[in-house]
């Protein structure tokens, strides 16, 4: 069994590459070409030598620490209270009944259009994009981790508190680790939410950060801007979710086959 | 009428029902302290309904629970309870499952560490201390349920079908543990099962419930066997085949019965 993954393995990863190298080529001749315009597209080779150049000359940092920054911030605040809600709620029925429709209704109001009266509210400095970020991070915490606490195995519940367990131990002993299953879930998903909300943020209004990178080169129809732009964010993306699965791998080395499980939700 | 003092667990006239079923009805049954006493009944009959009230994780419709005299309120801090069901925690170490009542306890950790290392060797877990309970087989996990239960030292074990879905080797050396831990303590134990030999050849008292609904106890028995006992050997004793046989009589009935019932529903 382990045989066949290896050596099926190998392969893979290079069907994989070529694949991406074919996009790429294809991309780049069709401009070259003439097939595909380049001032809509751009070329691939050009959006490298953009965003290296972008490193080189130091002009992302500023606005790469601004977006990450943002993110951070809704990232911490949104799990929170996330986390803290989503506990009251679980372990209080009439609050959680009380609550219930007004939490629909919020969690089924577009964040977008949130953005707007943010901008007003906060201004156009970090905190209306981190409000913005907040906002889509807190549902997906908040619906994760008060599943988590509700489906906490009772058998394993009673038998803490058969030994002697105060509503404190429970919380922390069993709740929050049963819980955390769930919540990890939806971190993979937040993490990506939160930078995407940050953006769009800046994106319609700020003085720096990626989005408004991007938003001013599209102003100059800088179409290589755009794209470059683009990569870095997805590059972020990727490189936040490798350490988010490395502490996901840490925090839940006592479960089986964690990682199949934690992936297969996404909602 | 009233039951001889020294009662660690009594159920007077106790009844529990569910919505739409009434699990057991009409109890009075006492657990004389420093007894091994056996509830043995049918699958479905109200077991663990029994010692869920008695632990106070359930509290009954009607009657009262008393553990040593006093009426039970809440979760009952006296004793200790092997479930049916796995309930070790998942993310915690073989020997951090162990030392959790010490650490409920606030116990310094050094100390309820070094306790809880003597429990492994006891249960014969060394080398497993730091593996996850999903790592272990079904008799180690019940190892270290045991060790978990005792290391508190409750003076009121419960244990439910502790070895059910155990093999008949790993099974018969658990059962001996107990019987070795029990006797090197007063501790009063009330022990689940449906399997009569199990029940006889441990204990020194079994009670038979009536199938269910509405489950009744049938009849209460004297082992009478003398300790310590050899559980190899003890199914050939004479006294252990007449026990059996007259127990035997009774509970017949009563499987019968709900099979009959299953049948029909
Ligand atoms: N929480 C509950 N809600 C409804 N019915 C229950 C509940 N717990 C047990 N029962 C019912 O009560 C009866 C006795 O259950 P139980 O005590 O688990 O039996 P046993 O342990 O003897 O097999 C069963 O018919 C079961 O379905
Ligand atoms: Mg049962």
């Amino acid at each position: 069994m382990s045989e066949t993954k290896k050596r099926s393995r190998v392969p893979m990863a290079v069907w994989q590459v070529l694949l991406g190298a074919t996009f790429l080529v294809t991309w780049q001749m069709g401009v070259s070409a003439g097939v595909m315009d380049k001032f809509f597209f751009s070329r691939p080779t050009d959006i490298a030598a953009r965003v290296a150049q972008m490193f080189i000359t130091g002009t992302i940092w500023v606005h790469l620490a601004t977006t990450l920054l943002e993110a951070a911030l809704s990232f911490l605040i949104g799990v929170g209270a996330g986390v803290i809600v989503g506990f009251v709620l679980a372990r209080n029925a009439f609050l959680a009944a009380l609550l219930d429709p007004y939490i629909r209704i919020t969690n089924a109001m577009p964040r977008v259009v949130l953005a707007p009266i943010f901008l007003l509210w906060f201004g156009l400095g970090i905190w209306s994009k981190v409000a913005l970020g907040v906002t889509v991070v807190f549902f997906i915490v908040f619906f994760n981790t008060f599943k988590g606490v509700r489906e906490v195995d009772r058998v394993v519940v009673n038998n803490a508190r058969m030994l002697g367990a105060s509503e404190r131990q429970l919380i922390r002993h069993v709740l929050i680790p049963s819980a955390l299953t769930w919540i990890f879930s939806s971190l993979h998903i937040s993490i990506g939410f939160a930078i995407i909300a940050v953006v769009v943020g800046e994106y319609l209004g700020a003085s720096r950060g990626v989005g408004y990178m991007i938003s001013q080169a599209e102003g100059v129809f800088d179409t290589t801007g755009v794209f470059a732009g683009m990569v870095i964010l997805a590059g972020v993306v990727l490189l936040v979710g490798v350490g988010v699965d490395r502490m996901e791998r840490y925090l839940l080395r006592w479960k089986p086959e964690h990682t199949d499980e934690v992936k297969g939700q996404v909602s | 009428m009233s039951p001889p003092n020294g009662a660690a667990v009594r159920f007077t006239n106790i009844t529990k029902s569910f919505p739409g079923y009434v699990a057991v009805q009409g109890i009075n049954l006492d657990v004389q302290a420093g007894r091994f006493l056996s509830v043995v009944g049918p699958s479905g009959c109200g077991k663990s309904t029994l010692l869920n009230m008695a632990a106070g994780l359930m509290t009954p419709t009607e009657g009262t629970v008393e553990i040593f005299g006093e009426p039970l309120q809440g979760i009952n801090r006296k004793a200790g309870y092997m479930f049916q069901q796995d309930a070790l925690l998942p993310w915690k170490t073989v020997i951090d499952n162990i030392l959790l009542g010490l650490v409920f306890q606030g116990v310094e950790p050094k100390l309820a560490e070094e306790r809880a290392r003597t429990w492994i060797h006891r249960v014969g877990l060394d080398g497993f201390a730091d593996r996850y309970p999903h790592q272990l087989s079904g008799g180690m996990r019940k190892r270290v349920a045991m060790a978990q239960t005792w290391i508190v030292d409750p003076a009121i074990v419960f244990m439910d079908e502790p070895f059910g879905a155990l093999d008949v080797h790993t099974r018969l050396r658990m059962e001996s543990e107990i019987l070795s831990l029990w006797a090197e303590t007063n501790k009063t134990v009330m022990f689940v099962t449906h399997d009569l030999e199990e029940a006889i050849a441990l204990s020194d008292e079994v009670v038979v419930l009536s199938a269910g609904p509405a489950s009744r106890m049938v009849g209460r028995y004297e082992v009478g066997l003398e300790r310590p006992r050899n559980l190899i050997d003890i199914k050939t004793n004479p006294r252990f085949v007449e026990i059996y046989g007259s127990i035997w009589r009774d509970l017949r009935e009563e499987v019968l019965k709900s099979y009959e019932r299953n049948e029909k529903a």
